[in-house]
């Protein structure tokens, strides 16, 4: 019977990653069919009740993002954003490896704080518009915005979704993120902008035409609502000062975002209805059904025996054991969604944590495997999709190929640096 | 009062299997704003706009952006032309499906039709199918005006 357990619950799994690589269906929808399966399945056997499908689900991550999503939704209209990057052009001077620069360092610095598939949708477009303005090629530009922020984002607590579910089972605190990932993802991060600066060289080394029509772009002229932008910027300056202090003053990332998202509700009082639309409720749906579903797959046991698994190859050195980690959750997470890989691997690593192994260095392992290898291929993160799909509505179209030859290096090169510091740096997990 | 009564009855078309650059041809030489696209028997099957025309020029970040006013000089853009290999697609790939009215249709109800679908100009049909005329919100518009001062 357990067996039998077993292999419906990881054929549930297994069938909804599949789904969810092969997109025949809406990954959401796939989630919620898989969550309400196993549901079912654990009340007809016994093993999942409905109590312990919602203690499955792990608020502080829905609410931190939420929080998030509405302080965003909030700026979008603003054109903040819009701002930012005329800023960019124009500093440029139309040079396209400082603009290269300069909106990779705009783009990386954003999505440290703010969702990164929101940022894309927002800083995209107006970098095919600038570089269109200057006749260039959006490719080295959408490309290294996508690279450069998968890369960033794994630099804190809030800035990629795989690390908000990390921190909340391993019990990081934003601070630990800054102490532990922060300098080798700087590091990491730099290689790959040395790097995407050489493989892009051709196309950046041409001199645009029409600098003139992008130094003729106003950042002041971009900015609709300075006033609502102000306002929302220094809520969320305050909420990063909290994040910086929520685990001395022992409070949950969520309940800093969601009170900051209050705050500037009260703030701005935006039209509700209008604002809800752009929270992007399918992500918040995705993660909410996946929870539900690795719950049902731990209630049932088939976890543990993978851990067994496991724990009789990890007979190995433990600094070989965190590199092997990095590496193998990066392959997975070039091909498959970074977030189920993520929640499938924490109660394997708690469960080993529980057989008395020292798991705080695989929990960073498993972050930077998660994060750089959403590098790898054109559909390894969804921000690479989303960049992928602007352009094919310009004239020069992100292809599959082109993404091989300039993600794939770069996550390679940002794998082996972490490799290589993790190893360095291993006792000080 | 009937469409029929104010519509222009020689009617430009472009046959099925024109090229684009063909109906662009057109659309310069008459000056007009909408194509009707018909096949061998007359009968309309499509139409191609203008603006449909003028999509193929225009970069997709104008339907990206919220809004453009803070871009005074569309720099390299300004320049861009379709590739040829677009142009030389035949019209069928870019038409839409025509939305026409029959001859004996009012005016009030044709303005209605053209409001809705958001639309500049329509093709007219007899019962039969076959186009006979097109009509304009310019040439309804009036014509529904000018019975306001038959009434004083």
């Amino acid at each position: 019977m357990t067996i039998f357990i077993g292999v419906i619950t990881t054929a549930i799994f297994l069938g909804s990653l599949i789904l969810i690589f092969t997109e025949k269906l809406h990954r959401s929808i796939t989630a919620i069919a898989a969550a309400v399966l196993m549901v079912v399945f654990g009340r007809v056997f016994g093993f999942y009740s409905e109590q312990a499908a919602l203690e499955a689900i792990d608020f502080n991550t829905l609410g931190l993002l939420l929080g998030m999503m509405t302080l965003v939704a909030m700026l979008e209209p603003t054109g903040f954003f819009e701002y930012l990057a005329v800023l960019a052009a124009r500093s440029s001077k139309g040079k396209p490896m400082r603009l290269f620069v300069l909106l990779g360092v705009i783009t990386t610095v954003l999505s440290m704080f703010l969702p990164n598939v929101t940022t894309i949708v927002l800083i995209a477009p107006i970098t095919i518009l600038i570089s269109e303005i200057l006749g260039v090629s959006t490719v080295p530009y959408l490309v290294a915005e996508a690279l450069l922020s998968n890369t960033g984002g794994v630099a804190t607590l809030i800035g990629d979704p795989p690390n908000l579910l990390i921190g909340s089972a391993a019990g990081f605190s934003f601070n630990d993120f800054l102490i532990y990932s922060l300098p080798i993802v700087l590091i990491s991060w730099a290689g790959a902008l040395i790097l995407l600066r050489y493989l892009f060289r051709k196309e950046l080394s041409r001199r645009p035409k029409n600098v003139e029509a992008v130094m003729q772009l106003n950042p002041t002229e971009s900015l609709n609502d300075p006033r609502t932008a102000r306002r929302v910027l220094i809520v969320l300056g305050g909420a990063i000062l909290f994040f910086f202090l929520h685990h001395a003053l022992q409070i949950s990332p969520a309940f800093v975002a969601m009170s900051a998202a209050a705050m500037a509700l009260v703030l701005v009082r935006p039209d509700l209805e209008e604002m809800l639309r752009k929270i992007e409720w399918s992500v918040l749906i995705f993660f909410g059904a996946l929870f539900i579903m690795i719950g049902g797959i731990e209630a049932a046991g088939v976890l543990e025996t993978a851990t067994r698994l496991i724990e009789r190859v990890s007979s190995i050195p433990p600094v070989l054991f965190g590199i092997a980690v990095i590496w193998i959750v990066a392959g997975l997470s070039a091909v498959v969604d970074n977030v189920p890989i993520t929640i499938a691997l924490i109660p394997v690593i708690q469960r080993l944590g529980a057989s008395g192994m020292d798991v705080t260095p695989l929990w960073w392992a498993l972050a930077f495997g998660a994060g750089f290898g959403g590098n790898g291929t054109i559909v390894g993160s969804t921000v690479n999709i989303v960049v992928a799909e602007l352009s094919q509505r310009t004239r020069t179209p992100i292809t599959s190929e082109i993404w091989n030859k300039r993600g794939l290096p770069v996550m390679l090169v940002t794998c082996a640096i972490a490799s290589v510091m993790y190893a360095v740096f291993y006792q000080l997990f | 009062m009937k469409i029929s009564s104010c519509m222009k009855r020689n009617v430009v078309s472009i046959p099925i299997t024109e090229t684009i650059l063909e109906a662009a041809k057109i659309i310069v030489k008459k000056h007009i704003g909408l194509l009707p696209v018909v096949n061998e028997a007359g009968n309309p099957v499509g139409v191609i706009g203008l603006g449909d025309l003028l999509t193929l020029e225009l970069p997709d970040f104008v339907n990206f952006l919220p809004d453009v006013d803070f871009v005074h000089d569309f720099g390299a853009v300004e320049d861009t032309r379709p590739p040829a290999k677009a142009l030389n697609q035949t019209v069928e790939t870019l038409m839409l499906p025509p939305i026409t009215v029959d001859e004996d249709s009012g005016l009030l109800r044709t303005y209605a039709l053209m409001l809705q679908h958001h639309l500049h100009d329509i093709p007219v049909v007899s019962r039969e199918g076959k186009l006979v005329g097109i009509s304009s919100r310019v040439d309804i518009g009036v014509a529904i005006l000018s019975t306001w001062q038959k009434a004083d």
